[in-house]
């Protein structure tokens, strides 16, 4: 009797998703042009929480640099462009590799510690990358920017940062299924334990590093193509990590649908608030997250699967 | 009972009349809706301070604008966005402006990064935008035919500097600059200057944003020994410089800073160490030209207390050119507005405006001041100097 009920509502939720997506993809039709830049910088956020979820959520690693591999992606993809002519779609997902490229590189070493070393390791990133890529002028063009010649490609890229979040979604849900998920949440849990049971913690680490940090990289390359104009300072702000921070934590971090709900809720939010308080927006953005950690610390799905007993794979 | 009802109703609806009709005449003026002009600013973030000072501008001009009976007989009212500094976050409003809200008109963000960012939003809809705070060249020789700058361009914020120090006879120059953006731009376009001018420039370098140590660069800088020396600066590291000269006793002939030198901080924070220094400035309250005495006063009274920058100035004058440019064009078409902004060739109480084909302000030129007696004298150029400069700056030693 709790099976079939259990799958019939499981039946209604998946038929509200497959609705919800071709809800989606036929939006640009009727949309203007705000509500297509609306939607497509919200599938980014929705991919850069869901990813910074994929590491810090699952194992608790906490990412404070997760910005950097976004900015990488960014000027990799922007270079490529405006410099070697590139379609934007191949080079964004360069750039995405380019921040693999980074991640290994970073994370090799600093995940094979324990503790806080990782977090001040990305924090640190964050801002090495910040300063190199000033330094390198002749191919970043430094402090001037990188400027990509103006092409009007909204409706392609709401599409490319759709399938990004989706994409970002549908892997955290293959992870939180899977053996290879249970793996990392044990190391969340207690990773002394996880290595006794002869999990090999620093190799699942990285790899859960490695996928976490390819979304971010995708998404700073359609960034880059939509905003057509990238500097330093605008690609590696540290608000951008803590955004995605307060997105995952809003909505359950180590779920599937947490980072989804939180960066739709906070990004809506946001744009309902601050078209209507000037000054104040800030303060009451921070009221409500000041309330939300108080008084749910694991967010809201986490809550909700408290409350009514649901899966953890939600 | 149902009766006295509906006599109520009765009652209630001839009242409304009444009143409608004692209310009505009273608007006869702006019996049209009112004109909306959409723009978003850094309200918030890190260039808050500025682009409230802008929003500020914008404000007294639609003020001004509403009492001196509308636009095209037509009220003037601001649909304002707060970008929070982001340009990602500009992209979108603008979108949503123009989109969404359907305003009128624009005007620009501030900063120059926002508005490159923005540029492509509002060129596709082929709708103008007055950009007061952009100041970088490269945003208008892009080939876009719908912004048009106003201010000076970063290239030229030493000109003063350089040029005074050729008619004076002096042979070398150094500059250094915080690396980001606009000092960057003013770097080049100051070593270009001073090539033009006959003058060697014997040392350039660098400095992270941020940079509060600076005895290394100022070292080299005291090695080269130049007649003059540059900073192209923001205002944290303006005021370290001039302190770590005299720590270091760097001891130019002349001494420049760009961004931060005007304003009157810094002039409390140094006190007797910011005498002679020379500083870069779109524009200041005392400048001769036409109007803006009274929109200093006015100012004044409307914003009691509250900073005035040359960003309040620009912002006033930018919506200003817009306003006259829908009036000459006797119409809100985007096509017919832009043409007449290109043709534009007037003086505004910030200073010349007339742009080239790529909406590039030519006619617009930046002063330069020296503190003396803790006060900003302008002393460059000649046409518009309130006093004479003080040269040669003497030895830390001696003062």
């Amino acid at each position: 009797m709790t099976f079939v009920s259990l799958s019939r509502t499981k039946k209604t939720l998946l038929a509200g998703l497959v609705i919800g997506l071709i809800l989606l993809a036929i939006y640009p039709m009727a949309a203007t042009g705000y509500g297509i830049r609306f939607m497509l910088q919200l599938f980014m956020w929705v991919a850069l929480a869901q990813s910074w979820n994929l590491i810090s959520g699952l194992t608790g690693y906490v990412s404070f640099g997760h910005v950097a591999f976004f900015g990488t992606g960014a000027y990799a993809a922007a270079i490529l462009i405006a410099t070697h002519g590139w379609h934007w779609a191949p080079a964004s997902s360069m750039g995405g590799i380019a921040a693999v490229v980074l991640a290994l590189i970073i994370g090799y070493p600093c995940l094979r510690l324990k503790g806080p070393y990782f977090a001040i390791a990305m924090l640190g990133l964050n801002e090495v990358m910040r300063v190199l890529v000033s330094y390198f002028e002749g191919l970043t063009g430094g402090g001037l920017g990188l400027s990509l010649p103006t092409l009007y490609a909204s409706v392609q890229i709401y599409y490319a940062a759709g399938l990004a979040a989706i994409a970002a979604s549908v892997a955290a849900h293959l992870i939180i299924t899977s053996r290879f998920g249970l793996r990392l949440m044990t190391i969340r849990e207690d990773e002394v334990a996880a290595e006794a049971m002869g999990v090999n913690t620093a190799r699942y680490k990285l790899y859960a590093f490695l996928i976490s940090a390819f979304i971010p990289g995708v998404v700073g390359g359609l960034h880059a193509r939509d905003q057509g104009y990238i500097e330093p300072i605008s690609v590696f702000p540290l608000l951008t990590t803590i955004t995605m921070i307060v997105m995952a934590l809003f909505g359950g971090k180590g779920t599937v649908w947490g980072p989804v709900l939180g960066a739709v809720g906070l990004f809506c939010f946001q744009e309902l608030v601050w078209a209507r308080f000037l000054y104040l927006h800030q303060i009451l953005f921070g009221a409500i997250i000041v309330f939300v950690v108080l008084l749910m610390p694991r967010g809201i799905l986490g809550l909700v699967q408290q409350r009514y007993h649901l899966s953890r794979s939600l | 009972m149902k009766t006295a009802k509906q006599l109520g109703t009765a009652n209630q609806w001839i009242l409304l009349l009444c009143l409608s009709l004692v209310l009505f005449p009273w608007q006869p003026v702006f019996a049209q809706a009112p004109i909306k002009i959409g723009a978003s600013l850094s309200l918030t973030g890190s260039y808050a301070a500025l682009g409230q000072n802008q929003h500020r501008g914008y404000q007294l001009c639609t003020k001004h604008a509403n009492e001196k009976g509308g636009v095209l007989g037509r009220k003037v009212e601001f649909v304002l966005y707060d970008d929070q500094s982001l340009p990602a976050t500009g992209v979108r409003l603008y979108e949503r402006l123009i989109t969404q809200d359907k305003v009128d008109a624009i005007m620009g963000p501030y900063s120059s990064a926002i508005t490159e960012a923005v540029a492509n939003v509002n060129e596709r809809y082929k709708m103008p935008m007055v950009a007061p705070m952009a100041s970088t060249t490269a945003i208008f020789r892009k080939g876009r035919k719908f912004i048009f700058m106003v201010q000076s361009a970063a290239e030229v914020y030493l000109e003063g500097l350089i040029d005074m120090a050729a008619k004076r006879g002096l042979k070398s120059v150094a500059i250094i600059n915080e690396d980001t953006l606009f000092p960057k731009a003013t770097v080049q376009g100051t070593i270009d200057l001073a090539k033009k001018k006959g003058l060697q420039v014997v040392f350039v370098e660098g400095y992270p944003k941020g940079n509060t140590d600076f005895s290394a660069i100022l070292t080299k800088v005291r090695a080269a020994s130049p007649d003059v020396f540059g900073a192209a600066t923001y205002f944290d590291d303006a005021v370290a410089i001039t302190r770590q000269m005299k720590e270091l006793n760097v001891n130019p002939k002349m001494y420049g800073v760009t961004v931060g030198g005007d304003l009157p901080k810094f002039y409390e924070l140094l006190g007797k160490n910011a005498e002679f220094v020379y500083g870069a400035t779109q524009w200041e309250p005392e400048l001769p030209y036409p109007g803006a005495k009274e929109f200093t006063e006015s100012y004044k009274k409307e914003f009691s207390g509250a900073d005035l920058s040359y960003h309040s100035a620009g912002g006033y004058a930018g919506c200003q050119i817009l306003v006259e440019a829908i009036k000459r064009a006797r119409s809100l078409d985007g096509e017919k507005i832009r043409a007449e902004i290109a043709k534009l060739d007037t003086t505004t109480v910030y200073g010349g405006f007339k742009v080239d084909e790529g909406g590039f302000q030519i006619s617009h030129k930046m002063v330069m001041f020296q503190w003396q007696n803790g006060k900003k004298v302008i002393v460059w150029p000649d046409e518009l100097a309130g006093g004479k400069a003080r040269f040669p700056t003497p030895q830390w030693s001696q003062r």
